[in-house]
C-alpha cells in the first residue's frame, strides 16, 4: 500500500510540486524570520557585549532621562573606592548632539548623534581610544569618533559645527583628536560621536559641572559581577540602580531588537498568508489527484484495501510532499536571513556574523508546512476514502453535490459577522468597538468563503456578459460556471489577499482625504515646520519657538503657532496620556474648534482644555479639577473647557507656560498660516533657512504634511501590497493548476469545437476567459469586503474624529482589477496552449 | 447559403463531394510499420448516402479521418468539393470544417454546458453566422426535437442526443457530413430512427453523408456502399440490401481468414 502510493507520488510530481512551492513559500517566510531575528539577536548581543566587554557592573538612574537625578564627584569617588572595584568610568552624556558636514554645513543625518564629556584620561574601561591628536582639554576643543570624522569630512585641526541639546543652538569646535572604538572599529553601529571637555560637557549637557549621569565599573581578579553589584548596591544613593554587565546587555539587545518588529510582523503576515492561500492551493492540488485516481482508488478498495488505508495513501502523499517543501522552504529561509542579516550589517557599518538557526526554528518550520499540508489534505483523504470499489468497472457519473448545506453554514458564518461588523462602525461601544468590528470581520471572511460557489454562479455570469464576447468567450463562461464549488476554491485564494489590501487603502485613503480636507477648510495652515522624532516626544527635541518671531516677520505670514509635545512619563488624572502645549486662543482661531463647554480661550498655568472622547474616557467636565503629572512634577489643574475633536486637533491641551514642566523647551511642531493670495513655496523656503539651526526639524507645505502624516500607513499598505503579490503568485498557480485539470477533463469537448470549426485561437480565449473570470471573481470578492471592512472602520474613526469622510480608491481598486486580470492571462497561457494544441483525431477518436 | 432551398448540391452534381486519390496512409516506420491506406482512389458523389464498410483494421476510419481533414495522408491528394484537403495549415482545415464540414460521432459528442438548442447552433455562431429560420425550423421538426430544445444532453436519451448531433451536423447545410458509426452506441430502434433521419435528409434535402460503420443493417441505407479491406477498397455494391451487405462481409471475412 505504501509502495503504491508512493509510486503513484512520481507520477504527478508535476502537479504536486505546485504544492510544494506553496509550501515553500510560506515555510520559507517563517524561517527566513525566525534565522533573521535570532541572528540580530546574535549581531547586538555582540555589538553591546564589544562596548560593555571591560564593564563589570553599571550604575544608572532608575528613571533614565533630563529629569534624572545625578551623581556627585563625590559619591563616585565613594563607590569607586568599594572592595572588589578595579576601575571606574563616570559618565557624562548626551543624545542629539548632531554635527554638522563640513562644506554644505547640513546636519549628519544618523539615527544616534552621541555627546560625551572627557577627563582628559584615556579611557579606564578602553572603549574608546585616541587614534591621533589629544583629548579635549578646552571648552571649544572636541574630539571625534573615526566615523563621525568621515561623515562630517573633518580632520584633526578643522572647524566642526556642533548642534547642543539643550541650549538649543550650534557651536562651532576645534577637532583636536580622533578617536576609534574597541576592536578596531570607526563606530559601534553607524552612529556619531563626539567628544567634550568634561566640565563643558557637564554645563551645558546638565546644567552644572561636577555631575554625572552613571559610573561603570571593571571589577578586580576573582570578583564575580553578581558579587560586586551587590556590594556596590548597599552603597548606592536612591535614585540608582546597580546592575551586572550581562543585564545590561540583555537589555540593550533587547531594545534594540524590538525597533525590528515592524519588519518582523510584516514577514510574520507574508507567513501566515502564504500559509493560508497555500493551503487552498493544496487542498485543490489534492482534491485533484483524488479525482483523477478515483478508478485506480476504486481497483485497490476492490482487491480489498480498507478505507482507511486508502485515506492514509493520500496523508501518506501529502506528508511527503510536505517535508520536501518544509525542507526547501527551510533552506530558502536560511538563505534569506543570511542576506538579510549582510543587508542590515551594511546599513549599520557592522561587521555581519553568522547566521543562527535554532533548533526551535527547524521545527517551527516542519510543523508549519506539514500542518498545513495535512488540514489542506484531510477532506481529499475522506473523499477518497469514500471511493465505492464499482467505480473501478465502470465510471460512476458524480452528480452536483447541492451547495445548500455549505451555504447554510456560510450564511451562519457570514449573516452574524456582518452584523457584528455593523455594530463595531455605527453603535458607540468605545474601545471594544474595534474588537467587534475585527471578530466580525473574521466571522465575514469564513462565511464569505464558504459562501464563494453559491456566489460563483450569479456573480461570474454577470462578469460574463461583459468578458463573455463572442462565441468562445460565451463557451469560457460557461466552463466557469460548469463547477462552482472548484471555480471558487481556486479563486478564493486571491480573496484573503485582496480583502486585506482593500481594506487598508480605504482606511487609508479616508484618512488622507479627511487631513487634507481638514488641513484646507477649517485651518487654512499652508506651511508646516515639524521635528522628526527618535524617541518619545518630551520637549528636547525640535526648535526654540522664538525662532517663530523671525518666521511671523516674513512677509505674507498671517499667524504661526508652536505646539509642544509631552508624551514621556505622562499622568493625567492618573492614566498615562500625552499633553500638547499651545496658545488655545489661538489654535481655535486656526483649526476653528468648536466648543462643547467652556471657553477656548488662552491659558495660563495649571490650565487645561481637553477633547470630547478624552473627556468622557477620564471622566473629566469643565470646571473640575484634576492632577497633572509631567515627570516628577505633579500640579493640581483646572479643565477650563472641552472641545469638538477633529482629525488635526485632539487631546488634552495646557498653555505655554506648562512647558516649564516639560523635558526640554523645544516645540514640536509649528503651524503657519498666510495671507490671502500668498504663494507658499518662497515662505516655505524662507522658514527652512530660520529652521536650518534646528537638525531634524523639516518645513513643508500642506501637501508634504499630508504625505508625510501618512507615510507610517503608506509603508504599511505598501507591505500589505507585497502580501498581494505573494498570494497572487500563488493564487495564479492555484488557477493554472485547476485549468490544466480541466483541459485534461474536457479534451473530447475540445476535440469536438475544433472539429465543428473553433479556431485555435478560439479554444485559447475560451480557456483565457474560464480563467480571467476565475482571478476576476476571487479579487472581486476580495475588493467587496474589503472595501465594505474599510468603510466600517472608517466609519468607526468618523464616530471617535480620527476622520470626516469615507473615501473609496476608485483607481487603486480598478488596478488590482487589472491587476487580477493579467494574473488570470499569465496563468491560462500553459493550459491554453496545451488546449489549441490537442490533435482533432486524438480528442474525438475513440477506437 | 441564404435560401431555404435545400440542394444548391445537386446543380453541381458534376463534381465530386469528397474525393481521394492515391491516398496512402502509413503508421509508424521500419519494422513496426503499419500501412492503414493503400493507394486508394475513391470519388463521393453529392447528394449521395454513401456508407464506408470494412472489417475491424481495414481502414475505414482512417480513411473518413482523412477525407474530413481531420488526419494528413502519407501521400495522395484529397479534395473536399473543389478544395484541396492536402496540404492545408491549420486555420485553413479550421476553415474548412467550420464552412464546409459536418460531423455526427459515436459517441454524440455534445458540450453538456449547452442546451440542445445551444448545441445544435453551435458551428454557426463559432462561424459568426445566423441561422436560416426556414431551414431551422426544417432540421428540427425534422429530428422531432422540438420540446427538447432546452434540456440538457444529460436530460436526454442517447437516441435524443444523436438526433441533436445530426440537427448540429445538417443545420450548417455543409457540403458533406462525416458520420462515425452514428449507430454504434445506440440500441435497435433509436438508431433507425436515427438512420431514417439521415436518409430522409439525403433524399429530401439532398445533403452529402458520408458513414462509416460495420453494421450491414445501418449500410442498407445507404444509396451505395465502399468495402474496404487491408486498407484497399475491395468491392462496392449500390442500393444494397442488408443481406447482401452481410454476404458480402462475409466473403471478406473468409478472404481475411478471419
Amino acid at each position: 500500500m505504501i509502495k503504491a502510493s508512493l509510486r503513484g507520488l512520481l507520477q504527478r510530481k508535476l502537479r504536486l510540486s505546485l504544492a510544494v512551492f506553496a509550501i515553500v513559500l510560506s515555510v520559507g517566510f517563517l524561517s527566513a524570520i525566525l534565522v533573521l531575528s535570532a541572528t540580530l539577536n546574535a549581531q547586538f548581543s555582540t555589538l553591546f557585549s564589544t562596548i560593555n566587554q571591560n564593564v563589570a557592573v553599571r550604575v544608572e538612574a532608575g528613571e533614565p532621562g533630563p529629569r534624572a537625578p545625578r551623581l556627585t564627584a563625590a559619591q563616585v569617588r565613594d563607590l569607586a573606592a568599594t572592595d572588589g572595584v578595579a576601575a571606574a568610568s563616570p559618565e557624562v552624556s548626551a543624545e542629539g548632539v548632531v554635527p554638522y558636514r563640513a562644506g554644505d554645513d547640513t546636519p549628519v543625518g544618523t539615527d544616534q548623534a552621541l555627546g560625551f564629556g572627557v577627563d582628559g584620561r584615556d579611557d579606564p574601561l578602553g572603549l574608546v581610544a585616541l587614534r591621533e591628536g589629544a583629548w579635549p582639554a578646552a571648552a571649544d576643543e572636541v574630539a571625534v569618533s573615526a566615523h563621525t570624522a568621515e561623515q562630517a569630512r573633518v580632520k584633526r585641526g578643522d572647524r566642526l559645527k556642533v548642534y547642543l541639546p539643550v541650549l538649543n543652538e550650534p557651536r562651532t569646535f576645534r577637532v583636536v583628536g580622533v578617536v576609534g572604538i574597541a576592536g578596531g572599529r570607526d563606530s559601534l553601529a553607524g552612529e556619531t560621536m563626539v567628544l567634550f571637555q568634561e566640565a563643558f560637557a557637564q554645563q551645558t549637557f546638565y546644567g552644572e559641572t561636577g555631575v554625572y549621569a552613571g559610573v561603570s565599573f571593571s571589577a578586580a581578579d576573582g570578583v564575580s559581577q553578581e558579587l560586586l553589584r551587590d556590594r556596590i548596591t548597599a552603597k548606592l544613593p536612591s535614585g540608582f540602580t546597580a546592575r551586572t554587565a550581562a543585564e545590561v546587555n540583555d537589555e540593550q539587545a533587547a531594545a534594540v531588537s524590538t525597533q525590528f518588529d515592524f519588519f518582523t510582523y510584516i514577514l510574520v503576515g507574508f507567513a501566515v498568508l502564504a500559509g493560508v492561500v497555500g493551503v487552498f492551493l493544496i487542498y485543490n492540488t489534492f482534491n485533484i489527484i483524488v479525482a483523477q485516481r478515483t478508478r485506480e482508488l476504486a481497483l485497490l478498495r476492490a482487491l480489498g484495501a480498507g478505507w482507511g488505508q486508502v485515506a492514509g495513501s493520500v496523508l501518506l502523499e501529502a506528508l511527503v510532499v510536505s517535508a520536501v517543501g518544509a525542507t526547501v522552504g527551510l533552506s530558502a529561509g536560511i538563505g534569506l536571513g543570511y542576506w538579510g542579516e549582510a543587508a542590515l550589517a551594511e546599513q549599520l557599518t557592522m561587521d555581519p556574523v553568522p547566521v543562527v538557526v535554532a533548533p526551535s526554528t527547524v521545527l517551527l518550520a516542519y510543523a508549519l508546512g506539514i500542518v498545513a499540508t495535512m488540514v489542506a489534505a484531510f477532506i481529499p483523504a475522506i473523499k477518497a476514502s469514500s471511493v465505492p470499489p464499482v467505480a473501478a468497472m465502470r465510471d460512476l457519473s458524480r452528480p452536483d453535490r447541492s451547495l445548500l448545506g455549505l451555504s447554510l453554514t456560510g450564511a451562519a458564518f457570514a449573516l452574524p459577522g456582518a452584523g457584528l461588523v455593523l455594530l463595531g462602525a455605527l453603535a458607540d461601544l468605545g474601545g471594544a468597538g474595534f474588537l467587534v468590528l475585527l471578530g466580525g470581520a473574521v466571522l465575514l471572511l469564513l462565511g464569505s468563503l464558504l459562501l464563494a460557489p453559491l456566489l460563483a454562479r450569479p456573480v461570474i455570469r454577470a462578469l460574463g456578459f461583459v468578458l463573455g464576447r463572442g462565441q468562445a468567450g460565451r463557451l469560457g463562461v460557461r466552463n466557469a460556471l460548469r463547477n462552482p464549488r472548484r471555480t471558487a476554491v481556486t479563486a478564493v485564494a486571491l480573496t484573503v489577499g485582496v480583502m486585506m489590501v482593500g481594506t487598508a487603502a480605504t482606511v487609508i485613503e479616508s484618512f488622507k482625504s479627511s487631513l487634507t480636507e481638514a488641513l484646507g477648510t477649517s485651518a487654512g495652515v499652508e506651511v508646516l515646520i515639524q521635528a522628526q522624532l527618535n524617541a518619545a516626544p518630551d520637549g528636547t527635541q525640535g526648535f526654540d519657538p522664538k525662532a517663530l518671531e523671525r518666521v511671523r516677520a516674513i512677509p505674507g505670514v498671517e499667524e504661526a503657532a508652536a505646539w509642544h509635545f509631552d508624551a514621556a512619563d505622562v499622568a493625567v488624572a492618573g492614566q498615562p496620556q500625552f499633553v500638547f502645549a499651545t496658545d488655545v486662543a489661538q489654535a481655535a482661531r486656526m483649526f476653528s474648534m468648536k466648543t462643547v463647554s467652556g471657553s477656548l480661550r488662552s491659558l495660563g498655568a495649571r490650565e487645561l482644555v481637553l477633547d470630547e472622547n478624552t473627556a468622557e474616557a477620564l471622566g473629566l467636565s469643565a470646571g473640575e479639577q484634576t492632577k497633572v503629572r509631567l515627570g516628577p512634577v505633579e500640579r493640581q489643574y483646572t479643565v477650563v473647557a472641552v472641545y469638538e475633536p477633529t482629525p488635526l486637533v485632539s487631546g488634552i491641551l495646557v498653555g505655554p507656560a506648562a512647558v516649564a514642566d516639560f523635558n526640554g523647551p523645544l516645540a514640536m511642531q509649528g503651524l503657519v498660516s498666510l495671507d490671502e493670495g500668498v504663494d507658499a513655496a518662497p515662505v516655505v523656503a524662507q522658514v527652512e533657512q530660520i529652521m536650518k539651526d534646528y537638525p531634524g526639524v523639516r518645513v513643508g507645505d500642506r501637501q508634504s504634511y499630508v504625505e508625510q502624516s501618512s507615510a507610517q500607513l503608506d509603508g504599511l499598505l505598501l507591505g500589505i501590497q507585497l502580501l498581494l503579490v505573494v498570494s497572487l503568485v500563488i493564487a495564479a498557480l492555484g488557477i493554472l493548476n485547476t485549468l490544466m485539470l480541466s483541459v485534461t477533463e474536457r479534451t473530447r469537448e475540445l476535440g469536438l469545437v475544433r472539429a465543428i470549426g473553433l479556431s485555435r485561437g478560439g479554444v485559447v480565449a475560451m480557456v483565457n476567459v474560464e480563467s480571467i473570470l476565475t482571478a476576476v471573481f476571487g479579487v472581486a470578492l476580495g475588493l467587496a469586503l474589503g472595501v465594505g471592512l474599510g468603510a466600517a472602520l472608517t466609519q468607526a474613526l468618523i464616530r471617535l474624529k480620527f476622520a470626516t469622510a469615507i473615501t473609496v480608491p476608485w483607481t487603486q481598486l480598478a488596478a488590482y482589477l487589472v491587476v487580477a486580470v493579467l494574473a488570470g492571462v499569465v496563468a491560462a497561457i500553459l493550459p491554453a496552449r496545451r488546449a489549441a494544441r490537442l490533435n482533432v483525431l486524438d480528442a474525438i477518436a475513440y477506437e | 447559403m441564404t435560401t431555404a432551398a435545400p440542394p444548391q448540391s445537386r446543380q453541381r452534381a458534376e463534381t465530386a463531394a469528397a474525393r481521394a486519390a492515391g491516398v496512402w496512409k502509413v503508421y509508424g516506420s521500419g519494422e513496426a510499420q503499419v500501412v492503414a491506406l493503400r493507394d486508394v482512389d475513391v470519388e463521393l458523389e453529392r447528394g449521395r448516402f454513401t456508407a464506408i464498410m470494412g472489417p475491424s483494421g481495414s481502414g475505414k476510419s482512417t480513411l473518413m479521418h482523412c477525407l474530413a481533414g481531420l488526419d494528413s495522408v502519407t501521400r495522395g491528394q484529397v479534395s473536399i468539393g473543389e478544395t484541396a484537403v492536402t496540404g492545408l495549415s491549420d486555420a485553413g482545415l479550421t476553415k474548412l470544417r467550420r464552412d464546409k464540414v459536418g460531423f455526427i460521432f459515436q459517441q454524440f459528442n455534445l458540450l453538456p454546458t449547452l442546451s440542445a438548442e445551444e448545441n445544435i447552433l453551435l458551428p454557426l455562431a463559432i462561424a459568426g453566422r445566423r441561422p436560416d429560420p426556414a431551414w431551422y425550423a426544417t432540421v428540427i421538426d425534422t429530428v422531432g426535437l422540438r420540446d427538447r430544445l432546452h434540456h440538457r444532453p444529460s436530460q436526454l436519451s442517447g437516441g435524443q442526443q444523436q438526433r441533436v448531433a445530426c440537427a448540429r451536423a445538417l443545420v450548417a447545410r455543409p457540403e458533406v457530413i462525416f458520420a462515425d458509426e452514428p449507430t454504434g452506441n445506440l440500441d435497435s430502434r433509436s438508431g433507425a430512427e436515427v438512420l431514417a433521419f439521415l436518409r430522409r435528409s439525403v433524399t429530401e434535402y439532398g445533403q452529402t453523408i458520408i458513414m462509416v460503420t460495420h453494421d450491414a443493417n445501418a449500410a442498407s441505407y445507404a444509396d451505395r456502399v465502399v468495402f474496404l479491406a487491408d486498407g484497399a477498397i475491395v468491392h462496392e455494391l449500390t442500393s444494397p440490401s442488408a443481406d447482401a451487405v452481410l454476404d458480402t462481409m462475409k466473403s471478406l471475412d473468409r478472404r481475411d481468414g478471419r
